[in-house]
């Protein structure tokens, strides 16, 4: 005798409880004292950084335009013997991640800024500021007549400086006001976490994200207002896309352990980004954790710092457990992340509406079913 | 002042059974370890007394004991037994350091643990064959019970067949001893190297197969090892740090001074076919250890391979070849306690030894780093990678060997490269990777936290490793001992040494002249025995 399946059954998610939880304005994370704790004060020092990371990205942006041996890049404008020193004995904010954030966004695009990035209209403005910049410099006039791509291609990296850095000034002062609040007792379940994310987000959606540099004291822009970039679509969705979910093959961003067999034969797969990183390295090269661990490590929070000590082997192996809790909040920030984008309200009473929601929510589950999100339920 | 050296523990562990009351592991340990650091000084005492060209034994004490029966307390040191003793105490030091400070009956467990250090001190200074015979058996019986009561889930079966292998042991070397004395006609067993001088060829080639299965037994050699993987496996870490580092060396130093010292005849006889058994030894053990799975087993294994070595040398018989054998065994000594201790602290932290599920141990801030990197040197220098002491030990071996026994020293050399052949598989798999402990399981599970190693666990692989590369960079200090000794045992086998030289004129002592390696102050030429004998 046949048995058929039910049409709920049948089309049951695997990760239906997921999406159940998304739509139910839960989080991807589960609710716990310690998730809570763990996720606020690692988004506070991630804002810390994230500030740091934002005005060392605009600087570069605006103040190192087309400079070929940025040798002082990392230090905004200001550079000392004891900050010279202090650099070389690397306790300091490690600007390279920044960096390498940013060109995994350029590597794998997305939005519109990507679009416009290759438009005529970006060509045309980015030729402007080019000619005026190399106006007076021979060798490099001589360097964009023999290779005329490469200008430009430098200013289309120079752009995602400036979008990422747009966009982490945006996170950075979220992240703190999420402290702020945690501490205040106004935010106490990781639901309120995404919550006030997501309010974050949504506020900033339409932020113009913008870019011009001053050549000579005149003004040239390259991603104009009239382009229509804003903050969510154009910076957010990518920067989650290129950073949380694909990922770089670079140190720094590296999540995958070639030697656990964690890369997929199939190719197109492409899942090494955040959500999918192995916290325990292995000593070879690109292994999280990360700069930016080592980064978060000076800015902890003191409750933070007593409940990794009360843990395992204490501080020792903090950047691990580092790299766990910030795994954990970046699925909050990714729950938040999708709960925005919902094509439509969450709690729509319209079945046609509902099954779309659930449908954007299931092919989003489907990439990270291979994703650490079954470990941070543990 | 040697009696000392073997009263000492006993007085310490005479203390422990004294102790008036509970007595608390901490304290017991405090006492065994005072008492074997106080016979290390000792040691450390009579090698700044010791005269490096003296021929004979040293700081002789002789007490009648048992005249009649030709027994007598006899002590003696020379430079064959000089290292092994420090060994000896050292090891046990390091046996009694790392022991759990939470084992139950401790008052029982460390006086053992004396007592075998004093059995092994005792038997390592006799200067009297049925002496020898006395301390070789005391060492048993404790070991057995460090076996049968402090091992793993299989105690009962290794330590029974430990003890009757070694049992067998005794009775071979106990009928050899008698033999040797009754057919030369004397009544004393006091050590003499002339005792055999007078006996026919086949009467000393019977007494000389008997002492070589004896202590073929204890080193162990193929095929009669069997006993010494079950006895590792299920000895707790200390007791294989004591087995392999000091109990192995009984029959390695028992064949030279016995079999190479007493029964020169014989020795030259057989030397071909002891070679050969060498190389079967060598090769059986690094074939085996690459077969393993379990970490410990890998090691024993490479024990095996390792007192074949020592074989070669003693067959080869020439002064740089007998230099090598107490290298060897000093080498194999420290090398191999250090695997163990190491071994230990792997399976303390992790809960396995296994292979198969072991991974990326070397994880720097989870895993075991230091342990690791202590267990790669510790392997590099197993495998005799140069500035390590293995490397002079392996080098030693095969220099003064090759000439003797060309094919034989090239075979045990292919034995050194499967050394790094299995001890890389070890380190790859248990030591490289993703860190885990467990085999994958389809649940999504927590990433692994292995409990930190304190620096107190580091310290005894610390100071072995220093050990090792110390004596690697700077072999005089290990060799300057036996020097002298190993041109007195080699004294008998000049002319068979000359004989089977290959690639040099007959006329050269070349073998005499390599000592210049080694010692260079005694690389004058001895007088060539007029009757070479080649078998």
């Amino acid at each position: 005798m046949t048995h058929t399946l039910s049409p709920a059954t049948a089309t049951a998610h695997p990760m239906e409880s997921f999406i159940q939880k998304l739509l139910g304005a839960k989080a991807l994370l589960p609710d716990s004292e310690t998730n809570v704790l763990e996720v606020v004060g690692i988004l506070k020092s991630y804002g810390v950084v994230l500030d740091a990371y934002s005005k060392n990205l605009i600087y570069i942006a605006d103040h190192q335009f087309l400079v070929l041996f940025p040798f002082f890049k990392y230090f905004n404008g200001r550079v000392t013997l004891p900050q010279l020193l202090r650099h070389w004995w690397h306790d300091r904010i490690n600007f390279e991640y920044a960096e390498y954030c940013m060109k995994t966004m350029l590597w794998h695009g997305g939005g519109k800024l990507d679009e416009y990035l290759d438009s005529d209209d970006f060509l045309q403005h980015c030729r402007s500021a080019v000619t005026a910049k190399i106006k007076t410099n021979l060798p490099i006039r001589a360097l964009n007549a023999l290779f005329p791509d490469f200008l430009p291609e430098q200013v289309r990296q120079l752009a995602y400086y400036s979008a990422l850095g747009q966009f982490w000034r945006v996170m950075s002062d979220l992240f703190i006001d999420l402290s702020d609040a945690y501490d205040a007792g106004q935010v106490k379940t990781i639901p309120d976490v995404v919550a006030f994310i997501k309010a974050g987000l949504v506020a900033a959606a339409a932020n113009p994200i913008t870019y011009g540099v001053d050549i000579h004291g005149t003004r040239y822009d390259l991603l104009p207002k009239s382009a229509g970039l804003t903050f969510l679509m154009d910076t957010a969705v990518p920067y989650v896309e290129a950073v949380f979910f694909r990922g770089t093959p670079f140190l720094g961003t590296v999540s995958y352990n070639a030697q656990a067999d964690q890369i997929d034969v199939d190719q197109a797969r492409f899942e090494y980004g955040a959500l999918y990183a192995d916290p325990l390295p292995i000593g070879g090269a690109g292994i999280p954790p990360t700069l930016l661990m080592q980064d978060m490590r000076h800015y902890l929070p003191d409750y933070l710092t007593a409940f990794y000590r009360s843990q395992g082997r204490g501080l020792d192996d903090v950047r691990v457990k580092i790299c766990q809790s910030f795994q954990k909040s970046m699925f909050c920030v990714t729950s938040a992340s999708l709960q925005g984008l919902l094509p439509h309200p969450a709690d729509t009473q319209n079945s046609a509406e509902q099954a779309a929601n659930h449908k954007f929510l299931a092919g989003w589950m489907d990439r990270l079913a291979t994703s650490r999100l079954d470990i941070v339920q543990l | 002042m040697l009696s000392a050296l073997i009263l000492i523990p006993l007085v310490g562990g005479l203390g422990l059974i004294l102790w008036p009351g509970k007595l608390e592991s901490q304290a017991a340990k405090a006492i065994s370890g005072a008492s074997l650091l106080l016979t290390l000084g000792l040691a450390g005492l009579l090698a700044t007394r010791f005269d490096l060209t003296a021929s004979g034994f040293q700081f002789e004490e002789l007490l009648p004991w048992v005249e009649p029966l030709g027994l007598s307390y006899r002590l003696g040191l020379d430079g064959l037994s000089l290292p092994l003793l420090a060994v000896n105490s050292l090891l046990g030091l390091v046996a009694i350091y790392i022991s759990d400070p939470k084992l139950h009956r401790p008052r029982l467990y460390y006086v053992l643990l004396l007592v075998i250090n004093s059995a092994v001190a005792g038997a390592f200074l006799s200067a009297n064959l049925l002496l020898f015979f006395i301390f070789y058996e005391l060492e048993l019986i404790p070991l057995y019970l460090l076996i049968a009561i402090w091992g793993g889930a299989r105690r009962g079966y290794a330590a029974t067949k430990f003890l009757i292998y070694t049992a067998l042991s005794g009775v071979l070397i106990l009928g050899a001893f008698l033999g040797l004395v009754w057919l030369s006609g004397n009544t004393s067993f006091d050590y003499d190297s002339g005792l055999a001088a007078a006996l026919p060829l086949a009467q000393q080639i019977t007494l000389l197969v008997a002492l070589l299965i004896g202590f073929g037994i204890k080193i162990p050699l193929f095929p009669f090892h069997t006993w010494l993987p079950d006895a590792h496996v299920e000895a707790s870490t200390p007791v294989s740090v004591l087995l392999a580092g000091v109990l192995l060396k009984l029959g390695t130093y028992g064949l030279v001074r016995f079999g190479l010292g007493l029964l020169p005849d014989a020795w030259m006889a057989l030397a071909p076919w002891l070679a050969t058994w060498a190389v079967i030894s060598v090769l059986y053990g690094s074939l085996a250890a690459i077969a393993q799975t379990d970490m410990k087993k890998m090691v024993a294994y490479s024990s095996i391979g390792h007192m074949g070595y020592v074989l070669l040398a003693a067959a080869a018989s020439t002064p740089v070849s007998i230099v090598a054998t107490v290298f060897q065994m000093i080498s194999h000594g420290l090398i191999s306690a250090l695997l163990f201790l190491l071994v230990g602290v792997v399976y303390k932290t992790t809960g396995t030894r296994d292979l198969t599920v072991l991974r990326g141990l070397l994880n720097p801030e989870r895993g075991l780093p230091f342990v690791g990197s202590m267990m790669i040197l510790g392997v590099m220098a197993s495998a005799g990678i140069p500035g390590m002491v293995g490397f002079i030990s392996e080098f030693l071996v095969f220099r003064g060997s090759f000439l003797i026994f060309p094919v034989q020293t090239l075979l045990c050399m292919v034995g050194s490269g499967l050394t790094a052949v299995y001890f890389l598989l070890l380190v790859n798999r248990a030591f490289f990777g993703r860190l885990a402990i467990a085999p994958p399981a389809s649940t999504p599970q927590l990433d692994v936290v292995l409990p930190q190693v304190s620096w107190r666990d580091r310290a005894p692989a610390l100071g072995l490793a220093a050990l090792i590369v110390a004596f690697g960079l700077q072999p005089t200090w290990l060799s300057r001992w036996s020097e002298h000794i190993t041109l007195v045992l080699h004294q008998p086998y000049q002319g068979f040494v000359q004989a089977r030289s290959r690639f040099v004129p007959a006329a050269l002592p070349a073998a005499v002249a390599d000592t210049a390696l080694v010692a260079p102050t005694l690389a004058q030429p001895l007088p060539v025995s007029p009757a070479p004998v080649d078998p």
